[in-house]
């Protein structure tokens, strides 16, 4: 865990290196250009379009050495990822979640309003990254909240998978079964 | 004929003991990251997290972005934490004044709560119940008073006797634009 935040900051200090150089690089170039003679509209436009560029190469940038960083910490081959998602919610107000792979507690989340509010409107979370080798594997997802009549809640959830070679996504669906005015704890596998 | 191989052996030799300690150094220097363990230093960012406060509320640091924050961490047990969590009541409030957030590393949410109604404290305290975030920032002596800027970024530290007060409005007032 803390060799994945360590490269994680090696690979943050590159992006910053390599935006910084960018960064310079346009610099110099601006600074080449005469500066005893003022600019007219033409070359204003010239050094905006310059500028927008180097923001486009930026992002393009920051973008690369994000997926990069993805691949190099989470292989494909390895690749486990659990997501979160609240489909209409009424029954069940969510505080906090806690993960268990394999019998060992990986995240424990506590949700604000404003994390909660970000679901109902259609936001799914990235609850968990991490890499397994290939074999059975088992998730138990604990939902802490409060349910129906503001009745404490707590409700759990296990999940048994085999992970192949490929990325394994696991959603975890919070959603309403109306029927028995009760919350539905939903999980969807995906290769 | 001897004598020149012998001081060509301790040449070699010598060369490789230095290179054998510059190497066991960039590797301490490079390992050294992956085995300390310390305290957010000033003008590095504060570790973000989540906590349940004493009213039930969860509250993230991260959503104070845009926000001055005083962050202090304290327990009941600690005679110089009442005084400084007293003197943090005491910060405007509003638009000029800062987010002031209080935690208690005890874990225990009814002391914390006591100490809290005892104190007649405005703003909310956070009660770090697997004390996760107590060892995130390293807290090793209490009280603990971190001062983060618009961008949560840690400008300035008090910690034990050390008490916040003039030097803590100060600095708010040099964050304020």
């Amino acid at each position: 865990m803390k060799q994945t935040t360590e490269t994680r900051k090696i690979v943050r200090r590159w992006r910053l290196c390599a935006c910084m150089l960018l960064m310079a690089g346009g610099l110099l170039s601006a600074a080449r250009a005469p500066a005893n003679e003022p600019a007219t509209a033409g070359e204003l436009k010239g050094v905006d379009q310059d500028v927008q560029a180097l923001k486009k190469q930026l992002i393009d940038l920051n973008r690369d050495l994000f997926r990069l960083e993805e691949e190099l910490l989470y292989p494909a081959s390895t690749q486990v990822a659990v997501f979160l998602s609240v489909d209409v919610g009424t029954f069940f107000a969510l505080d906090s979640v806690t993960l268990k792979l394999d019998d060992k507690e990986v995240t424990n989340y506590l949700y604000t309003e404003r994390e909660v509010k970000a679901l109902h409107r259609g936001g799914v979370q990235k609850l968990y990254l991490g890499n397994l080798k290939a074999g059975e594997h088992e998730i138990v997802a604990t939902f802490v909240g409060k349910g129906p009549h503001e009745r404490d809640y707590r409700r759990g959830t296990t999940i048994k998978f085999e992970k192949t070679l490929g990325a394994k996504y696991v959603e975890l669906r919070i959603s309403d079964r109306e029927a028995s005015l009760q919350p539905e704890f939903v999980v969807r596998q995906w290769e | 004929m001897q004598r020149r191989n012998y001081y060509a052996r301790a040449r070699a030799r010598a060369i490789l003991e230095t290179l054998a300690i510059f190497v066991a150094v960039a590797a301490g220097v490079l390992a050294w990251p992956l085995v300390s363990r310390a305290a957010p230093a000033n003008g590095s960012a504060a570790p973000d997290f989540a906590l349940k406060s004493t009213d039930g509320q969860n509250l993230r640091l991260s959503e104070y972005r845009g926000d001055i924050v005083v962050l202090t961490f304290w327990a009941s047990w600690c005679g110089p934490c009442r005084e400084t969590l007293a003197q943090l009541n005491q910060l405007p409030a509003g638009d000029a004044g800062p987010v002031v957030l209080g935690v208690n590393v005890e874990g225990d949410a009814g002391r914390a709560a006591s100490v809290v109604a005892s104190l007649g404290l405005d703003y909310p305290t956070l009660v770090d119940t697997r004390q996760a975030v107590g060892r995130l920032y390293d807290v090793e002596r209490l009280p603990l008073t971190l001062l983060l800027d618009r961008d949560g970024v840690v400008q300035a530290t008090w910690s034990a006797k050390e008490q916040p007060g003039e030097s803590l409005a100060r600095r708010i007032e040099e964050l304020n634009p």
